[in-house]
């Protein structure tokens, strides 16, 4: 019964000739927390890019709930429940705010009015470009837009990077909430160690394209001298 | 009484409305696909001649041979795209040309093979070849009912595109085709029915040009050329921009042949010249 949702069996992948992972193995249970970590180019953005089938795979296997998904297309790894939100947010700029919803839209709980829910401003600027929106707004709406097609699974890739403390409070409140619903799991890539470990359950630390270190987030925040050789201090400077 | 240039507009308008729904299509794909399709206009010759067998040997009334010369052209593009197009989606531009413009030429040969290189007529019903007279004008009725058809088919399109669903994930597998992706959108599939849409639109073109330009194996490679000259103009993956291109040109043209006959042809030429040196990207197009 305890099959995982996702799963990473000695993943090698990378782009093109160019080999980026190293036997990447991990797991996601249902509604679980996986934080991502490590410094700048280990592999964190091509490691969501390969679980959504955008990379070259070299070597080892997927699963998603016990099912091969290797040789899935990405279209259809989404549309079976995984969501994925892109580093550089990539709103589609000549959509509005609502159409860069609807076009990801599939049936579930997150329903446009729950998203708007969910991210007020959103609503006020429904009818805006995907182009006229703030960084954070985009953050938003990059978040909003991937919970629109009801995934088991959200990929987050540094969603808090380059934005206000009042905006990355904002966008922690919501996916805490998103969390609590009990019914989506996440793997969270970020440069924010301390939010990153707080938000979730278990924590992996990649080098140079392979697992250096796992342990518990809880525990992995304590560990200050493993961060400090791993990630590199932010974790005494941020509050 | 109305000045004879109204009418010398009419005829260029409905001209420019057939060139309209000759390549749209062409400019969708191009536009949005970035795939090269010198076969555009045989898929416009098939309507052609689809329409021509339909009406002159199983004697159909022209009216419900137009539907069937859009499918019949919109499921040999599907049967192109699932087969050859898509192997060469990320080919070279050079690799694009080539394959389409020897589809080309082998419709060309097809054509002439079957139907032999002679002009074919279409018997039309007497009430299509009539003419409604206003202000002292004649104003044909065929050309009127092109119009109608062009302009209705541009406000579906339009209302297609920017207020469906379908039409969001058409613009935004465009605006980043690895997004849509990522969201789900089965884009190969999207882009294949767009293609479809555009090339039965050719078909349409194809059987309704007959009574205005003739039909003959010739047709695939003489309309390529202005097929080209609008999406360059209208801007690619631009439908107004097709449509305000294909009406200035067919408009110019008329005009030319009507006004300065030693230019005749030549006049759409130097249209497409000027407008391009104001507008390099075309008059709606971004790039
Ligand atoms: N499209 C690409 N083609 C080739 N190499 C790439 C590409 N994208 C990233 N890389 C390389 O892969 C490595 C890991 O990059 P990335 O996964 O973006 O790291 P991170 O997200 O951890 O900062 C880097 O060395 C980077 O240069
Ligand atoms: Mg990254």
């Amino acid at each position: 019964m305890a099959e995982p949702l996702l799963s990473l069996r000695k993943v090698t992948a990378g782009y093109g000739e160019a080999v980026v992972l190293h036997d990447v193995s991990l797991e996601v249970p249902e509604n679980g927390s996986l934080a991502v970590l490590g410094r700048n180019g280990v592999g964190k953005t091509t490691l969501l890019l390969t679980i959504m089938g955008f990379t070259h795979l070299r070597g080892g296997s997927l699963a998603w709930r016990g099912r091969d998904i290797s040789r899935l297309p990405p279209h259809r790894r989404a549309a079976g429940g995984i969501g994925w939100v892109a580093q550089e947010r990539e709103i589609f700029p000549s959509l509005s705010v609502e159409e860069n919803l609807i076009v990801a839209s599939r049936p579930g709980a997150w329903t446009l009015a729950m998203t708007y829910k969910l991210f007020p401003r959103l609503a006020e600027r429904r009818r805006n470009m995907g182009h006229q929106l703030s960084g954070g707004e985009q953050q938003m709406l990059a978040i909003a837009r991937a919970l629109m097609t009801n995934p088991a699974l959200m990929l987050l890739d540094e969603p808090f990077e380059g934005l206000a403390p009042v905006i990355v409070e904002e966008l922690v409140a919501a996916i805490k909430t998103m969390l609590a619903g009990g019914s989506i799991a996440i793997v969270l890539v970020e440069q924010h160690t301390d939010i990153a470990l707080e938000l979730t359950s278990e924590a992996v630390v990649l080098e140079r394209g392979a697992v250096a270190h796992r342990a518990a987030s809880k525990d992995l925040q304590k560990d200050l001298p493993t961060l400090d050789r791993l990630v590199g201090l932010r974790v005494a400077t941020s509050t | 009484m109305l000045p004879p240039i109204f009418g010398v507009l009419f005829d260029g308008f409905a001209y420019g409305m057939l060139l309209f729904l000759l390549s749209v299509g062409q400019s969708v794909t191009l536009g949005m696909m970035n795939f090269i399709n010198l076969a555009h206009c045989s898929f416009a010759m098939l309507g052609g001649y689809v329409t021509v067998l339909l009406v002159n040997r199983y004697g159909w009334p022209f009216f419900a041979a137009l539907p069937i010369a859009f499918l019949a052209a919109a499921l040999a593009s599907v049967a192109f795209e699932r087969t050859l197009y898509r192997r060469l989606y990320r080919a070279s531009d050079l690799d694009q040309v080539l394959l389409t413009i020897g589809i080309t030429f082998i419709s060309v040969a097809a054509a002439a093979y079957i139907f032999t290189t002679a002009q074919q007529p279409l018997q039309l019903p007497a009430y299509l070849r009539g003419s409604l007279s206003f202000m002292g004008l004649d104003f044909a009725v065929y050309r009127l009912i092109l119009i109608g058809i062009a302009l209705a088919i541009t406000a579906l399109l339009v209302a297609c595109l920017e207020y469906t669903r379908f039409g969001a994930k058409i613009r935004a597998a465009v605006d980043n085709e690895r997004m849509a992706r990522g969201l789900g959108i089965d884009v190969d599939r999207a882009f294949a029915l767009t293609f479809a849409l555009g090339s039965g639109l050719a078909g349409l073109g194809g059987a309704l040009a007959i009574e205005i330009v003739g039909l003959d194996p010739s047709f695939a490679f003489t309309y390529l050329v202005y097929v080209l000259i609008v999406v360059s103009v209208g801007g690619l993956g631009s439908i107004g921009g097709s449509f305000a291109a294909a009406a200035v040109l067919g408009i110019s043209d008329i005009a030319g042949k009507y006004y300065v006959p030693q230019l005749g042809a030549f006049l759409i030429y130097l249209v497409m010249v000027g407008l391009l040196m104001w507008r390099p990207a075309g008059l709606f197009g971004k790039r």
